[in-house]
């Protein structure tokens, strides 16, 4: 079924006098199921907002955002984390009174967490398959030997990749990631990017924000590109490049060549 | 002074008050939420009890409701009261953050104080019930205040049980997620709402049964009693204990427990000299705190405790 996944329908935000998104008719753009979307433009341009309105963090003004039919903008946080959205933030969020094992157990959607099963004890038997999938999340985004400590021994770039990891034990159907390459090093970068092809070919639908356009042209299938909280263009990584008005307003003139 | 009689009392409310310690424990340290209605719930638990185990009102008593029942149901809806009370009042509440919630909370147990004060309806108002029934269990020889001591006891280890069978869990978990981080932990969807909520009202049943012991012990329930001051002392208990531990919170309540009826058990020849005694008492009290906070010594303790390495 190739029907769009996510729909982005002429959403406006203000943020008091600011006109952050959609100022003219709003913002409007559809993720087919699947697809690997590299979301860009220049500081300031809305990225942040626009993913924060999908997540549920933020409601628009006039407009909605629809996930596989449901109207996220009507939606509270935590159920649209249950349809299958998950994401990280700009700036990575720990739980700090938690070790790092937890911090990404806690990802998952436990039968403990529910009043009843925790006083009749029901939750003990789903612990250890939990354990072994966080685990094995921690190894992937490269903290497979870290499990035990505290998340304060963790760099910023690493702490991006926890937060990757939390994620994934969640296993959910579209992922939207915010800058997850800022403040992470070259090597950590090569394995984040494997993670991201992989779900991608696995089918899982991907939102990636990021600067580092040598990262994401590489890897994504599909840009959306953002100028003043307006959609200046959506095509090809392909396209992008060579899309005369990107270049001139987010790479650069002296790209053009 | 009865060494006997003091241990005795100490036990008793030092049990019954570490109830409601560990339950703003819960609330705070875990849930992240700053109840300064404590006592609202105790006195809640404490005329639920009353009412249902009264006889129906006659002469010159002005409550309407007295249903003459069993003990152990009107200490079964004692709990069931004060979380309905917690519904009542966490349901509009609970979206407040930090100190706007301390201030409504705190709002609510003076409207409950008020309204029990001038509603004689409900409990006598200013004059509160007198003669509150007793269970009437008697074993043999055993004095009544020994078995008070004993179900104080056995109040507060279930409690901690309860309570720690929540904390040790994936839930547990959640909550602490929950009060590092909010958003973070609703991307993973954590309802924090829902839990909150429950963690409120979950919390505010055994203080609800506290409240019926309590009536049980003193047989007499009245608004006198329920005033903020208990809650600001189940408040302090919990900081000299340290917020992080349960045994913290029980160790800070059974010594401000003890504080108090060591000095209530000293006899005074004179009027002046009781005066004296009672200034002195605030400084005494002023210098403990400082030292207990100071060098932290019971959260130092219940740490050392709860992480034997």
């Amino acid at each position: 079924m190739n029907r769009d996944f996510l729909i982005v329908d002429g959403v406006t935000k203000r943020f008091g006098g600011l006109q952050a998104l959609g100022g003219g008719g709003g913002l409007s753009f559809t993720v087919p199921r699947g697809t690997f979307l590299g979301l860009i433009g220049p500081n300031g341009a809305g990225k942040s907002t626009t993913f924060n309105i999908i997540s549920g963090v933020l409601k628009p003004n006039t407009g909605a955002v629809y996930l596989d039919g449901q109207n996220l903008s009507e939606t509270r946080t935590p159920e649209i984390a249950a349809h299958g959205l998950g994401r990280t933030f700009q700036t990575p969020r720990a739980f700090p009174s938690l070790s790092i094992l937890e911090n990404v157990i806690v990802g998952a959607d436990s039968a403990g967490e529910r009043l009843g099963a925790v006083l009749s004890g029901r939750w003990r038997r789903d612990e250890p398959k939990l354990k072994e999938k966080a685990v094995a999340a921690l190894e992937r985004v490269g903290l497979g030997n870290r499990t035990a400590e505290s998340v304060a021994s963790l760099s910023g770039g690493e702490l991006r990749m926890l937060e990757v990891a939390r994620q994934l034990v969640r296993d959910p159907k579209i992922l939207l990631l915010d800058e997850p390459t800022a403040g992470v090093d070259p090597s950590l970068q090569g394995r984040l990017s494997d993670i991201l092809v992989r779900l991608h070919e696995n089918g899982t639908t991907l939102i990636v924000v990021e600067h580092n356009l040598h990262f994401l042209l590489r890897i994504a299938d599909s840009i959306v590109v953002l100028q003043n909280g307006e959609l200046l263009a959506q095509g090809s990584p392909q396209a992008i490049r060579s899309d005369e008005r990107v270049v001139a307003a987010y790479l650069g003139n002296d790209h053009a060549a | 002074m009865n060494f006997e009689a003091l241990l005795v009392a100490v036990l008793t409310f030092g049990c019954l008050f570490s109830v409601l310690t560990l339950s703003l424990n819960l609330q705070y340290a875990r849930g992240g939420m700053i109840n300064f209605g404590t006592v609202a719930y105790f006195a809640v638990g404490a005329y639920a009890y009353a009412i249902v185990t009264q006889e129906p009102p006659s002469g010159l008593d002005q409550y309407l409701i007295g249903l003459n029942g069993p003990w152990w149901l009107g200490f079964l809806v004692a709990g069931a009261g004060a979380a309905g009370f917690a519904i009542l009042t966490g349901w509009p509440t609970l979206r407040l953050r930090g100190e706007y919630l301390a201030l409504t909370t705190f709002a609510f147990a003076e409207v409950l104080h008020s309204f029990l004060l001038n509603e004689r309806g409900i409990g006598n108002g200013s004059v509160g019930l007198a003669n509150v029934e007793r269970p009437g269990i008697s074993w043999a020889d055993v004095p009544d205040s020994y078995v008070f001591a004993a179900a104080a006891l056995l109040l507060m280890l279930a409690t901690i049980i309860v309570y720690r069978r929540i904390l040790a869990s994936p839930y547990g978990r959640a909550m602490d997620a929950v009060r590092d981080d909010e958003m973070a932990a609703e991307a993973v969807g954590k309802d924090v709402a829902r839990m909150r909520f429950e963690v409120f009202v979950i919390s505010a049943v055994p203080i609800g049964f506290a409240g019926a012991l309590y009536a049980m012990i003193t047989t007499l329930v009245s608004p006198d009693l329920f005033t903020a001051e208990v809650t600001f002392f189940v408040w302090i208990a919990l900081v000299l204990g340290g917020e992080r531990t349960m045994l913290g919170a029980v160790l800070g309540t059974i010594v401000l427990v003890t504080f108090q009826e060591v000095v209530r058990g000293i006899p005074f020849e004179t009027v002046r000299s009781a005066q004296i005694a009672a200034s002195v008492e605030h400084m005494l009290t002023g210098a403990i705190f400082v030292i207990i906070l100071r060098w932290q010594i019971f959260e130092r303790i219940s740490i050392a405790r709860s992480q034997p390495a």
